[in-house]
């Protein structure tokens, strides 16, 4: 049904657009006046028009309908005798007249429920008809308003800029919305979590392992339980484990990253940069979950089978070999970044430089590196902000369980991987277990946060410089 | 009669296709203030550049014929650019200091070519070079400041000071005054009468008023060419060549 209406109004629309076109066309050679916008502007300005108020007339009718027939078909089977004792009863009995009604229903029906379809069917209906006429009610208005507005010649260039300002301020408030939505639903959580389990205990605990808290109302959990589970959620491990592995990461993308971003800015013929930049661009392309089974069946066998003609006990899913192709994937990031900043250091140092008698590895190291010091640390902070946020790789590549452990050949696991895990099957959703994936999830944003903070700070003051 | 410091013969420069120099002759005399006149794009930039052989960092660029300095073929291609550039500075029409500090503005140069061993070494040349650009009274206090929060002027001489602080014998200067205000401008001119004692200058500059107030020989260029090179005194009151006088008297460029 909505879709036909959207269809409806949708060639309401444009036929409007068309007719108010040529309608100023022809009020203007009759009456021999200056309109005050271009026709096309009275045909958007009748668009607008039709389409806005039915539009979010119609959003808004069907976030609200369901609500309200289900209250009222509550109330009447409730009328006709219908128990129930709380909520999930009350909508257990409408689900069943809903699929009565669809006849999709197969158990007993007895006289209650049939009497309580049929008025659902009746309240469908209902709803169904007046919200027909209602968005017709509201096109005819709407278009006979702005029909009067335009016989008028009324400025119709400002006033479809004002609506076009107006829609483009609705989407960025729905963006921002959405992510203070996101922000809040992770606090609310993190504090039910922080109310069970100490925030200090988590901060500073150094023992991960939340399935012990397996199942488990967070309310009826007693003193011994509790202090059991005091030292189930310790953060350090996940900590040190994903940043252990984002520096493994940064070892290898910072040098083959800034290395290549000078190659390409300050050596590369322009032929040689118009083909190998985008070649090193594709590898930002590559979905990260190739590059985690290519770190799980490949890289990580790899190293163990190394380890092994060494003499070295190499876990097959090792913080080396995640962290190696997690740094493969960054270097795109570093490489192209850097490359940008380097670039942007103005010629005339180079030419200061050369002029002394510097050479160019000269001049590179002593003053175009320095200048865009700044820049290249803001690039090589939103590369470690992506690595300490990745999760695929690590998830199949890092491990589960959470070590305590400085050594590259062991396995170890991350925040990111710990969320997942946690998140995975059958969930529980009051016990600590759960909701400790929203404290980590927290944890790891604010930390994001900052590292993105300081890298923008960077990157700006290095503008700053040379505009 | 000076030497001839510099000289150079059916020198030509290409960029790409465009011919950007058709065979210049001009002789530099040695510790004495040249400068080239014309109008933009006439290759006047491009001659000093061959000087330094700072062609060499745009890719395009092709250099012919011959330029020599006390005898040696600039044009070599076996040259080591290096102590070239050593022997000619080059100051440029935008002063830009390096984002270090003054004392690392200066030192940067001696640095590269090994001069000033020692610290206390090094603290002289910076010393001399910032007193012989005028620049010592108003930045001693502050050497560790950085190059770029000086005023344009300053910035300038400091560039200036740079330049002569690998003790060069000639030094090149692309429109040094052409971002700088009178005042700084006047400072500059003050300070290339001074440096003329001890250097060969080169300078480009777009204002007649300057060329004759610190040149003692002025070349005019047009359309890559040199159309006209004598005295100061002499291409001002008296040119030769029609063109010649049409451009210092305003009528075109």
């Amino acid at each position: 049904m909505n879709i036909v209406l959207i269809f409806l109004i949708t060639i309401f629309s444009v036929s409007l657009f068309f007719y108010g076109k040529s309608k100023t066309k022809t009020i203007s050679l009759k009456d021999n006046i200056k309109l005050n916008a271009l026709p096309k502007f009275y045909g958007y300005y009748l668009v607008l028009w039709c389409s806005i108020p039915a539009l979010v007339f119609l959003l808004v009718w069907s976030l609200f309908e369901p609500v309200i027939i289900k209250s009222i078909i509550i109330e009447t089977a409730a009328n006709q005798g219908a128990i129930f004792s709380d909520k999930n009863e009350a909508n257990l009995i409408y689900e069943k007249i809903k699929a009565i009604h669809l006849g999709t229903y197969f158990g007993d029906i007895d006289s209650i429920l049939r009497e309580s379809a049929l008025a659902y069917a009746k309240f469908i209906n209902l709803f169904t008809n007046s919200k027909v006429v209602l968005i017709f009610g509201i096109i005819i208005a709407s278009v006979i308003y702005s029909l009067k507005k335009i016989k008028n010649n009324n400025k119709a260039r400002d006033d479809v800029e004002v609506i076009l300002k107006g829609l483009l301020f609705v989407s960025s408030l729905i963006a921002i919305l959405t992510t203070l939505g996101i922000i809040f639903s992770l606090l609310f959580e993190s504090i039910k979590f922080f109310s069970v389990i100490n925030i200090f205990d988590y901060l500073f605990g150094t023992n991960w392992s939340p399935q012990r808290a397996f199942v488990r109302d967070a309310s009826s959990i007693t003193a011994a339980e509790f202090e059991e589970l005091k030292d189930a959620f310790g953060f350090i491990p996940l900590i040190a484990g994903t940043s252990f592995i984002a520096f493994i990461a940064m070892l290898v993308a910072v040098p083959i990253g800034l290395f290549s971003g000078i190659y390409m800015a300050e050596y590369a013929s322009i032929k040689v940069r118009r083909i190998s930049k985008p070649i090193i661009e594709i590898l930002a392309g590559i979905p990260t979950v190739v590059y985690g089974f290519f770190a799980a069946l490949t890289v990580g066998p790899f190293f163990r089978q190394v380890g092994e003609n060494l003499g070295l006990t190499v876990s097959s899913e090792s913080a080396l070999a995640a962290g190696l192709i997690m740094g493969i994937m960054i270097i795109p990031y570093v490489s192209s970044l850097s490359d940008d900043v380097i670039n942007s250091v103005p010629q005339s140092l180079r030419d200061g430089s050369y002029a002394v008698g510097a050479t160019k590895s000269e001049t590179i190291k002593q003053v175009v590196i320095p200048a865009a010091l700044p820049g290249i640390i803001g690039s090589v902070l939103l590369a470690v902000s992506r690595a300490i946020g990745e999760t695929m790789i690590v998830v199949m590549a890092a491990g589960l369980a959470a070590n305590l452990t400085i050594n590259p050949l062991e396995s170890t696991t991350t925040i990111t991987t710990q969320i997942v895990m946690i998140l995975v099957g059958d969930q529980e959703f009051d016990s600590p277990k759960t909701q400790s994936a929203f404290a980590l999830g927290l944890t790891l944003f604010i930390a994001t946060l900052i590292l993105n903070y300081i890298a923008q700070r960077a990157v700006k003051k290095y503008r700053e410089k040379y505009d | 009669m000076s030497n001839i410091k510099i000289k150079s013969k059916n020198l030509n420069v290409y960029y790409g296709d465009k011919q950007a120099l058709f065979d210049v002759n001009l002789d530099l005399n040695e510790k004495e203030v040249t400068a080239l006149i014309g109008p933009s794009g006439c290759g006047k930039s491009t001659f000093i550049r061959c000087i330094n052989r700072m062609n060499d960092v745009i890719d395009i660029c092709k250099v012919t014929g011959n330029i020599e300095m006390d005898g040696m073929n600039i044009n070599d291609k076996d040259l080591d650019v290096v102590s070239l550039r050593e022997r000619v500075g080059m100051v440029f029409q935008k002063p830009n200091p390096f984002p270090k500090s003054i004392y690392d503005n200066i030192s940067y140069g001696p640095k590269i070519h090994g001069k000033g061993e020692t610290k206390s070494e090094l603290d002289q040349i910076v010393e001399n070079s910032l007193k012989k650009s005028a620049l010592w009274e108003e930045v001693k206090d502050r050497l560790d400041e950085p190059g770029t929060s000086l005023s344009g002027g300053q910035q300038q001489r400091l560039c200036i000071a740079r330049a002569i602080s690998v003790n060069p014998e000639v030094i090149l200067m692309d429109e040094p005054c052409s971002a700088l205000d009178p005042i700084a401008t006047a400072k500059i001119e003050e300070l290339i009468d001074e440096l003329k004692k001890t250097y060969t200058i080169v300078i480009v500059t777009h204002s007649m008023a300057q060329a004759v107030r610190v040149s003692q020989k002025t070349g005019f260029f047009h359309l890559g060419k040199l159309i006209e090179v004598g005295k100061t005194e002499k291409i001002f009151k008296n040119p030769d060549n029609k063109m010649t006088q049409d451009y210092i008297t305003g009528r075109f460029g």
